[in-house]
């Protein structure tokens, strides 16, 4: 047996008996071993003399419960995107949802005046594009100032506006479609939900990433100038014109495919959230304020 | 070494082999596998002392220390279930303190320059020295100046009452580790106390 180790066990008091009236036998003639006891009961006696002077804390178990019931990452993270719609809600001016409501009401009332669902197809996108070109940048947002003062990210700021106003807008159009089974069999719901939900998708992408860059009323100018070109007739702007018709053709084929509006309508909303935060942006909103 | 599994203890209260779980540790465990709140308090009650202790050794510092043992309570009970019970409740709540208390002390730069095995230049005075009965001083001196690892070791064995298996299980080091660690600080504490004693002369 180790003398080194013996002796730290026996200062530390974890021999047995046996061991331990062994041991000691041995150290009444071992020089080395009798120093060495001294120098470990010191620091057996230092050790145990300061820690039995460590008050514990009091409050930790109940400190250490709260932690352990706080809600996890997920439940937190709803937490805050919940705070963040709410938040976000109480800013968007209380016009914009009445407004695009009460356009909804009318152009519904036109469509089932007239019993055509085209009013609403040409209409529908066209609100949904108006109302996103309102939701962010100094012009629009009477607290710019303060929501680019908040630590929250840009972008997450107009990812949360988008997804409200989004919102509202989808479920206005739906609840105009079901006022629409009037005049339409119900198994053309469907197609029909789609027909305006599409061009609704990119229309709105189209504005809101024009009016982060060149402003509200030029963005809308633009987004309802190419969602109109598409109804234009070119022959009666005069045979001049006829040579362009195959281009209108292809580009009234875009709007009708939802495919491609969606993907390139999810596209332009990363570019416009990018966007948010871009020096560019941020100058245009200086400009204006 | 079957001598370090027999277990009188130091400073403990029961008096059980070490490789037995009381009675009130499976109560505890199994409390907490249960999801009652009491069971961090009682065993907070019954082993916070001796937890924040052993934190307070390692990281030297009270706020960090009372940050490890809440941190370890709240790993004790997220793990519960993993606790198999094939050593002593101790000996797996100090090696939650130790991970845990390391991971603080790497992730705080200044540790690393305290740390540091330096012998302390600042001696006292023979006017403190007349104060500070110098016997003491020189083991504290010495403890401050070992690595915290170094200091785990001592701390484990002398005020924790651990064999030198269960100290190696908490430091997640072989035993081997343990002893040369020991030799270490036996070494490095004879150097700190010859300097004193040339000092004093
Ligand atoms: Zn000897």
């Amino acid at each position: 047996m180790n003398h080194e180790e013996q002796i730290i066990l026996y200062a530390a008091n974890q021999l047995d008996e046996q061991a331990r009236a062994d041991f000691e036998k041995h150290l009444t003639d071992c020089a080395d071993c009798q120093a060495d006891l001294l120098l470990w009961r010191s620091v057996a006696d230092e050790i145990n003399a300061s820690d039995s002077l460590v008050p514990a804390p009091a409050q930790l178990a109940d400190s250490a419960l709260e932690v352990i019931h706080q809600p996890n990452k997920l439940a937190r993270a709803l937490r805050s995107t919940g705070q963040l719609l709410r938040m976000q809600m109480l800013i968007i001016h209380n016009e914009l949802w009445v407004g695009s409501a009460a356009l909804m009401v009318i152009f519904l009332a036109m469509a089932l005046l007239v019993e055509r669902v085209e009013v609403l197809y040409f209409f529908a996108p066209m609100i949904a594009a108006g109302t996103v070109t309102l939701i962010y940048g100094s012009e629009n947002d009477p607290a710019a100032e303060l929501t680019f003062a908040t630590p929250i990210s840009p972008w997450k700021v107009l990812l949360a506006r988008l997804t409200l106003v989004s919102a509202y807008n989808v479920l206005l159009a739906g609840c105009a479609t079901l006022a629409l089974l009037l005049i339409i069999p119900p198994q053309a719901l469907g197609e029909f939900v789609l027909g305006w939900l599409a061009p609704m998708t990119f229309l709105s992408a189209l504005a809101l990433m024009l009016s982060l860059w060149i402003g509200t009323s030029n963005a809308l100018f633009i987004a309802y100038l190419l969602w109109s070109a598409q109804y234009a007739s070119l022959i009666s702007f005069g045979e001049w014109f006829a040579f362009a018709s195959p281009w209108l053709e292809t580009y009234r084929q875009f709007w009708k495919n939802p495919a491609m509006l969606f993907i390139f309508g999810f596209a332009l909303i990363v570019f416009a959230l990018w966007s948010s935060g871009r020096d560019q942006v941020q100058w245009r909103r200086s400009i204006a304020m | 070494m079957q001598t370090a599994d027999l277990a009188i203890h130091w400073n403990s209260q029961e008096t059980q082999p070490a490789m037995t779980q009381p009675t009130d540790d499976l109560d505890l465990i199994h409390r907490m596998q249960a999801g009652d709140d009491d069971a961090v308090r009682d065993l907070y009650a019954q082993y916070g002392h001796r937890l924040y202790a052993y934190a307070l050794r390692l990281t030297d510092d009270p706020a960090t220390a009372e940050d490890v043992t809440q941190n370890t309570l709240v790993t004790a009970w997220r793990t519960a279930n993993k606790f198999r019970g094939d050593g002593r409740l101790i000996a797996w709540l100090l090696g939650i303190v130790h991970h845990t208390a390391m991971k603080a002390i790497r992730s705080t730069p200044q540790f690393l320059d305290e740390a540091e095995e330096t012998i302390p230049e600042n001696l006292p005075t023979p006017e403190e020295q007349a104060q500070v009965k110098e016997e003491k001083r020189w083991v504290r001196d010495g403890l401050q100046s070992l690595s915290p690892e170094h200091r785990a070791v001592l701390e484990l064995i002398f005020y924790q009452g651990l064999s030198l298996n269960e100290a190696a299980d908490v430091l997640k080091c072989p035993i081997g580790t343990v002893k040369s660690r020991l030799s270490y600080a036996r070494q490095h504490l004879r150097g700190v106390l010859s300097r004193t004693e040339e000092n004093w002369r």
